[in-house]
């Protein structure tokens, strides 16, 4: 093919294809080279926006909230003329997510205790029995999709228990999470009409389907907790108060659906990624079956080397300047996750998958003012997977190809077929 | 150089330990504390490299 030649000029970042097909680092290779600061042309109805592939620029753009704003949306997605019911534009500086200072960090501060490293510590001998039950579900089988079967389910389960949604609905969260995150994928789209599967108003209807069951549950949850307290991250969020004022439903409902989905999506496709990238590199695997104490330095490489949260936006509150380019007030900034993350100017030989890769300063959570809330409960929770799995099915081999996630924001793997000796 | 880390930012990544443990302690309440306010020229390209790693840009470095 001629893909090495292709100009940054047509280059276009809103096309998923170029992720489903895996053909993204090839692309960011050439922005890094060609156009580090690259503009993808507006459509007709969706605005324009820029692109950011080096990673000293996107942490120079995460480091200043009060020039690049989160509140207008964290997408690259931004239509020309917003329909205010869409969740896409209800959501602007209603999550912490989309929260500028100084709120952000008054609202941060509200949870923030229940995510650092020694809270999350405790949670490791649980995480480890989760992680246990799931692995008995395929044990005997001896095949499995591991994503479905398992890497969807382990973070599922520890946002579910830190929120408390009782084992019951976890299913229901999943296909939630499914359809809004995914909503844009044809296999998530099964509340919209046959015609509809596969375009954007498709995806427009069931992003909105898929938040409004999300929100309908959790208000159930809070007349629930009302009545009776319980000991979840709800019943601490309905009891906080920022300035000496409650929070409302409506903050503590779009709480509760940030980290449903941010929890989720994102930790199964480090280990869905993960996974596969152990099995394409088997000496790497080897690695970690000869010494299992390198998984806390093979989860760096693994969250480097598949960085799930493929870009983030930030809107410019003036104009500024990147690299002699200049950004005009209200424009959409890009980062590139994956893109940093391979940034030859600070890893050296990025494109080898080292899982005693150090140092490791891979920016796959962002940095700054929103960095990820979760990055400890998702260390965690990739570490014990990995140990769990190696003990108990060291010879597990790939039964077939990956499938990947129709997006520009989750860098997904939807199935992948996996085989290995079942336990007796 | 004056080292001050914000305690509303802070969340006891430890990141700044590690690179510049003469500097900064995070403490039983997880969070960092500078052990010394004004650290001496020898100390800056660590004391930088901790402001550069912590995952909440907490630490603020002042050339006063
Ligand atoms: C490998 C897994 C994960 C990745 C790659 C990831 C990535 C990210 C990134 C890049 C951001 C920064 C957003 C920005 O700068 O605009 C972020 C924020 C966030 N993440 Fe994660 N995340 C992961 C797992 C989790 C988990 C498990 C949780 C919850 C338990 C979580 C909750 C959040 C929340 C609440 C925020 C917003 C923080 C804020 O705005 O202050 N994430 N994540
Ligand atoms: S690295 Fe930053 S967030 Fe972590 S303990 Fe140090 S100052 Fe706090």
């Amino acid at each position: 093919m001629t893909q090495a030649t292709l100009h940054p000029s047509e280059i276009r970042l809103d096309d998923p294809a170029i992720f489903e097909e895996g053909r993204a680092h090839e692309v960011f290779r050439i922005l890094r080279r060609e156009a580090p600061v690259h503009w993808t042309p507006e459509t007709e109805n969706v605005k324009g926006f820029w692109s950011l592939t080096k990673y000293e620029d996107i942490v120079h753009v995460s480091r200043n909230p009060q020039i690049f704003s989160s509140e207008r949306g964290i997408t690259s997605f931004e239509p020309k003329e917003p329909d205010l019911n869409d969740v896409g534009t209800r959501l602007y500086g209603k999550m912490i997510i989309t929260m500028d200072p100084p709120r952000h960090v008054r609202m941060r501060r509200l949870v923030n205790k229940g995510f650092t490293p020694r809270a999350v510590a405790a949670w490791e001998p649980h995480i480890r029995e989760i992680t246990n039950h799931i692995l008995d579900g395929i044990a005997k089988k001896g095949e499995a999709d591991f994503v479905t079967e398992v890497a969807a389910l382990l973070p599922l389960a520890v946002i579910c228990e830190i929120m408390g949604v009782p084992r019951e609905d976890w299913e229901k969260m999943f296909q939630y999470t499914n359809q809004v995150l995914g909503g844009g994928d044809p296999e998530f789209q099964t509340d919209v009409p046959e015609e509809l599967r596969g375009t954007p108003e498709g995806a427009r209807q069931q992003i909105n389907l898929g938040t409004a069951k999300m929100f309908q549950y959790f208000a159930t949850k809070l007349a629930e907790h009302r009545a009776q307290p319980k000991e979840d991250l709800v019943q601490v969020l309905l009891e906080s108060e920022v300035d000496g004022q409650k929070l409302t439903d409506e903050d503590i409902l779009w709480f509760c659906f940030l980290l449903i989905l941010a929890g989720n999506e994102t930790t199964r496709n480090a280990i869905a990624g993960g996974l596969l990238a152990l099995l394409e590199h088997p000496e790497e695997k080897q690695k970690i079956l000869d010494n299992p104490g390198i998984m806390p330095i093979a989860t760096e490489e693994i969250v480097r080397w598949t960085s799930p949260v493929l870009h983030m936006a930030r809107v410019a509150k003036e104009d500024v300047e990147i690299r002699g380019v200049t950004i005009r007030k209200g424009e959409r900034v890009v980062m590139w996750y994956p893109s940093a993350n391979r940034d030859e100017d600070i890893f050296p030989d990025p494109y080898r998958f080292d899982v005693t890769r150090q140092p490791n300063d891979h920016i796959a959570f962002g940095i700054g003012e929103h960095y990820c809330l979760g990055a400890n409960f998702a260390r965690l929770e990739i570490r014990v997977m990995f140990e769990e799995l190696f003990r108990r099915f060291p010879d597990i081999e790939l039964a077939g190809p990956p499938a990947r996630l129709r997006s520009t924001f989750i860098g997904g793997i939807k199935h992948l077929p996996v085989r290995f000796t079942p336990e007796a | 150089m004056r080292v001050v880390v914000d305690p509303d930012l802070c969340e006891g990544n430890r990141k700044c330990e590690l690179a510049a443990p003469e500097v900064f302690r995070v403490g039983e309440d997880e969070l960092a504390r500078v052990l010394i306010e004004r650290p001496p020229e020898e100390l800056r390209a660590k004391v930088e490299q901790a402001a550069r790693l912590c995952p909440r840009q907490a630490i603020r470095l002042f050339e006063d």
